[in-house]
Parts: structure tokens; sequence; C-alpha cells
């Protein structure tokens, strides 16, 4: 078998146990290398840092399911720090029925993270004054119409079955004009219905975390500033965690962060296999071609 | 009668819902509110459709005794015993139903869906050619985002991040933009057959 | 390792999912099965307890009348699986569908098409910089070139030819991107796991 044919006649079995091994090794080696934070992640974290404490309210859009855990999680435990941290009150709101297991997850992660290391009641955080959980609900289009006119009539419950309009936090966070920026964490077309549900007749501000795959798909709200802000991926996860740590809201980054490094020995690996496939490719093109000159 | 009724209600809900967009009065908002809970509502049990479909199909693999019944007999056991433990013992974030939701459901679906890395490696080994020019600048452009957006891209060139950002925020802004073109306008008039009656395959079949 | 028996069962789904990359198998059916099963009991679940006891229940124990409406229409969708009146339930649907179109018009006219064409449209202020005027001239141009690309009204020769060809050399950069973007999508989840078996069940990594 002559070279070209071995290069282009890989094993599926053989690809299969290289990705694996890529992906597994970094994590025993402790190697950091540093972030490029690319812009629309920046102004995400920006626009947040901009909202003033205990004032308006930061909207969590937390659609995000198991499938695609991995990506979005780090970000909403990201933006939950990013905010507590800054004192600002979170509504926690889930479209797809998925989300609230995993939303349930995130908030409890940080909120006991606080509340250990928190003196006293004040500077606790406690549920109904300072976040909220509304939980899932469905017809979502209406559902993020409804909410411009009074957030309550869409939720009378929350997720733990607390009715809404005796909790603190909403009887100041009413609709839409006490929200501050609504993020999206989400794989799906969520971001976009907020767009052109709630952004167009009740003016609200839009942030997104998404899923790889759904970001290139979304360069054009950002320039038009339809997004005030984007994390794409588990890339953008990363950076918002370092910018956690630029900012001194944090000592260590998290689960994205370290991930990244597996993300670049894989995207080396990708790349291999296609220029080698490639090359197999032309060689045995050429060779066809001068067996048939020949 | 059978298709007249339907139509006419398609009708009126979709002209209400365009009018109502353009008219801030109260009486407008008011309605358009009343409307949406009841949306919220119908979104609902439309959900029967959907379980409805999945149990007849089951049900008609275990009667008619095909070889993989035993597993249509899982699916079965495993949606009412999760139904029934969420319907008896609550959702809170302790119970049971969030447990199997966390360390069963979750697990399963993240794998199935991890298992496309595997796929997509072997798939852009295989069918990633560079048989003309326009395969070739998708090669291209692809490798310079994937090198451009992982820490390494820095390394290679100080400009290679810029440059992967400069792809993402020019050219690809540019098609994606000309692509959802295509798509609203195709959705407005999609949305306008429906409203008037043009399109109506959602009749299905039967008079 | 890990010492909590749900870890160890999410572990053992895992493995039984990932042995499909070596050949389909009962282990994997089962699992398969199970995932539909667990999924759409989840859902029903759900569907009660969020929406309709708190949005359609308690009000109308409340008394709150008008809800016997979206009672009504909801339980037309029933009447699928009844075949004698089965065409009831495009009474609800009928309701939806021109709901969802009627409200879909106007949202993108303002939300999409207004918007993206003031992104589009260049003013003096994009030239403030010449890198910056030169990225949207050829938004202008990609842009336009990829909507010529799609229209099929006309034949595509001489200009339109031109504009198209230069269409898909835009969308050929959009693809390739959108292909790198979806690598490191995948490959998220397949890192998702890995912490799991490996971090979460047999603790080796942090």
């Amino acid at each position: 078998m002559k070279w070209f044919e071995i290069v282009s006649r890989i094993d599926r079995r053989i690809i299969y146990s290289l990705l694996t091994i890529f992906v597994i090794i970094p994590f025993f080696l402790k190697i950091k290398i540093p972030q490029n934070i690319m812009p629309q992640t920046e102004r995400l974290f920006k626009f947040i840092e901009g909202i003033p404490p205990n004032d308006k309210a930061v909207m969590l859009s937390i659609d995000y399911t198991p499938q695609t855990m991995p990506e979005c999680h780090p970000m909403a435990i990201a933006l939950l720090r990013h905010c507590f941290k800054k004192g600002i009150p979170v509504l926690g709101v889930s479209f797809d029925p998925q989300a609230p297991g995993l939303a349930v997850v995130a908030f409890n992660t940080v909120v006991d993270e606080f509340n250990r290391q928190a003196g006293s009641r004040s500077d606790s955080l406690i549920y109904g004054r300072d976040y909220v959980y509304l939980g899932w609900k469905s017809g979502r289009v209406a559902a993020l119409i409804e909410m411009g006119e009074g957030i309550t009539g869409v939720f009378p419950k929350d997720y733990f079955d607390n009715a809404t309009d005796t909790l603190t936090l909403l009887k100041r966070i009413v609709n839409y004009k006490d929200i501050a920026l609504v993020v999206v964490l989400a794989a799906g077309d969520y971001p976009q219905e907020w767009i052109l549900y709630a952004q167009t007749r009740y003016g609200v501000k839009i942030g997104a975390g998404l899923t790889a795959v759904m970001a290139p798909k979304y360069y054009p709200f950002l320039q038009t500033g339809q997004f005030s802000g984007m994390m794409s991926g588990m890339k953008g996860a990363a950076e918002y965690e370092n910018l956690l740590v630029r900012y001194g809201y944090a000592t260590e980054t998290g689960k994205a962060e370290m991930a990244m490094n597996s993300q670049t020995l894989v995207h080396l690996l990708i790349i291999f296999l296609i220029v080698i496939g490639n090359i197999g490719y032309l060689a045995t093109r050429k060779e066809s071609v001068k067996r048939l000159n020949g | 009668m059978k298709q007249r009724l339907p139509l006419f209600i398609c009708l009126v809900v979709g002209l209400l819902m365009v009018i109502q967009f353009y008219i801030p009065h109260p009486v407008s908002v008011g309605f358009n509110s009343i409307i949406n809970k009841w949306v919220v509502i119908l979104s609902a049990f439309a959900l029967v459709l959907g379980i409805g479909n999945l149990v007849s199909h089951h049900i008609s693999k275990i009667k008619k005794a095909k070889a993989d019944r035993w597993y249509s007999l899982v699916t079965l056991i495993s949606m009412t015993l999760m139904a029934l433990v969420g319907l008896v013992f609550g959702i809170g974030p302790d119970s049971l139903y969030q447990k199997i939701f966390l360390n069963i459901l979750t697990p399963l679906g993240a794998t199935m869906f991890a298992l496309l890395a595997y796929y997509m490696a072997s798939a852009a080994y295989r069918a990633f050619r560079v048989r003309n020019i326009e395969a070739s600048i998708l090669l291209a452009s692809a490798f310079v985002v994937m090198l451009g957006f992982m820490p390494i891209g820095q390394f290679l060139h100080p400009y290679f991040p810029q440059v992967a950002e400069w792809i993402m925020r020019v050219p690809n802004m540019a098609s994606q933009r000309g692509i959802l073109f295509g798509v609203a306008f195709g959705s407005i008039a999609t949305a306008l057959k429906i409203i008037l009656g043009i399109e109506r395959s959602w009749l299905g079949s039967g008079k | 390792m890990s010492p909590d028996p749900w870890v160890w069962i999410g572990a053992f789904l895992t493995l039984m999912i990932f042995s499909f990359l070596y050949k389909d198998n009962p282990l994997y059916k089962f699992a398969e099965h199970l995932f539909v099963g667990v999924a759409n009991g989840y859902y029903i679940v759900f569907y009660w307890h969020q929406a309709l006891k708190p949005n359609l229940l308690e009000p109308l124990k409340e008394g709150n009348f008008l809800y016997l409406i979206p009672l009504l229409l909801g339980l037309l969708y029933f009447t699928k699986f009844i075949p004698k009146i089965s065409y009831l339930v495009r009474i609800p649907i009928g309701f939806m569908i021109g709901w969802g179109a009627g409200i879909s018009i106007p949202a993108n006219l303002q939300g999409f098409i207004f918007k993206q064409l003031e992104g589009t449209v260049m003013t003096p202020v994009s030239f403030r910089r010449i890198g910056e005027g030169i990225s949207s001239l050829l938004i202008l141009l990609g842009v336009i070139c990829t909507v010529i690309y799609f229209f099929f009204s006309k034949e595509h020769k001489g200009i339109l030819r031109i504009a198209s060809r230069t269409g898909i050399i835009f969308i050929m950069i959009g693809f390739g991107a959108s292909f790198g973007y979806t690598v490191m999508a995948r490959v998220s989840l397949l890192i998702g796991r890995i912490q799991f078996l490996f971090g979460n069940w047999l603790c080796i990594i942090r």
C-alpha cells in the first residue's frame, strides 16, 4: 500500500481514540495559556459592570439543556457571580422545559458559595430579596410579550411554588422597565425571539450566551446593537471567567477555562486530520491522472 | 364547516394580532394580554399531541410483537414512572424527580450529543476536501477561525485572533445577514399565506 | 471514586451511550429508549406543575371563568385521538397558527428587516476610520450579493452572475466560520462528559 493510501484510509477507531486521548491529556498537565478576550464578551461584561447595585435587575433566561450544558452552564455561573458580587438583583426564568433543573443547580452553586462566606444576614443572598427563580412557562413567545405588561401575570407562582406577588423583589421589579438587561443563555432560537417579541415591543436590552454552533448566526445582531454583548460557546464562558478574575470578582477561573487546553489540542488534531485527508486525496488524484495519461 | 371554521378562526386571530401591534390603546393592550395568557395554556395542552403519538407508536410496536418491542416497553414504563414520581412527590430541588433529571436524563442527553464530536472528527477527515475554489475558501476560513479563537492563536501570530474576529464581524456577518433577510421575508410571506388561507397544510388530510 | 450511587448510575448510562461508538448494541438501545421515556415523563410533570396548574387551574378555582375558553380549546386537542370528531383538533391549531402568524409579521418587520437594513446602510460616520469604512463597504457588498445568490426568480446572467458568484464567496467564508465554531461546540460537549467521568465519578481530575 502506498503512503497516500494509508493517510487517506485511517480507520475511524483510530480517529475516535486520538480524539479521546487529546481531550483527556490536558487535564493532567498544569499548563495555563493566557486567554485572548473577544470584544463582544468584554462588551457584555462592561454592560453588567455599569448597572448600579440594588436598582434594576438582570434577568437570566436560562434555556440551555443537558445537551449543551458544558458550554452554557459555566456562563450562568460566571454571570451569577458577577451580578451577586455587584449587588445586582437577579431574576431567573426558563422557556426550555429541560432547563429548570440546571438553572436550580446554577443558582444553588453560586448562592451557597456566597452564603458560606457571608458574615451576617445583610450580606447573605436571600431568596425573594436578592434573587428569584421564576421557573418555566409554556407558550414562550406569548410569555415574552406578556412579561412586558407584568411578570407576575405570567408567573403567578415561582419554581418553588411561592406566590410571586408576595416576594419582595417582585414588588419592585414589575416588568421590563425594571430590567436593566436580559441575558439569554441558550442553544436554540430563544435569543431571536427575545429580540423579536420583547425588544421590538418594550425596548428591553438583550445580551446572549450562546452555544458555539449558534454564535455565527447572531453576529448581525451585535453590529446593530440589538445585542448588548455576547459570549460564544465554551470559549466565551472562559473569557468571562477570566474577566471576573481580572476585575477582582473571583480568585480563580472555572470549568470552562480548565477545558480550553483540551479545546486547543483537539482543534489542532482536527486541522491535522483535514490536512492529511486532503494530502491523501490530492496525491490519489494526481496518481489517477498519471495512470490515465500513461 | 370542518375546514371553514378553523380557517376563519385563523384569519380573525391572525389579523387581530397584526392590528393590535400598531395600536397601543389600553383596550388593545388588555386584549393582547388575555390572548397571551390563553396561548400559554394552549401551548401546554399541545403536549397531548406529542405524548399521544409517542404512546400509540410504541403500543403498536408492542402489539405487533416486533423484535424491539422490549425497548418500547422500557420507554412506556420509564415515562409512566417519571410522570408518577413528579406528580406524586413534587418537583422541588431535593425531590426524586430532580435527582432523576440530574442523574439519568442529564447524562443520557449530554452523552448523545457528545457522540457528535466523534462523528464530526471522522467526517471532517473523510469529507472535507479542497475540490474547488469555494471549498478552499471554506477551509481557509474554518482554519483561521479555529486557530484564531484558541489561546494558541496569539502565539502563532499576534494578529491571528484579530483576523479571526474580523472574519466573524465582516464577511460572516454579511452572509448571515443576507440569509436572515431571506428568512424574514420568507416568514412574513408564509404568515400572510396562512392568515389568508392560501397555505392550508396545517389542516392535515381529510375534509 | 465518588461514593454517590446517583453518580455511578450517571456514569454507567454515559458509558452505555458511548458504547454506540463501537457498534449498535442492546445496552445503547436500552439507554436510548430510557432517555425518550424519562424525557417525556419529565415533560408531562412539568407542563402540569409549571403551566396548567398555576396558569389555568388556580385562576379557575378563584372563579375567573374567562379561563374556561382556553380550557375548552385545550381539551379539543384530545379529539385528535377520537376518529369521529378528530377534525375538531383543527380549532385550537387554527387559533395557535393564526396567533403565531399574526404576531410574527410586525415582529419580523421591526426586529429583523428594519433594524438589519439600518445596520447595513452606510453613513459618513462609517468612514470615520478608513478600516471601518472598508469593512462597512464589504458588509454592504456581502449582504447584497448573498441576497442575490438566493434570488431565483431571474436567471443568474451578466451582472447577476457576477453578484451571485461574489455572494457565494461570502457564504463560504460564513460557512467556514460556522464549521470552526461547530468544532468548538461539539468538542465542548465531549469535554463535559470527560469532566463528569474523570472528575465527578472517578475523582482523578478537578
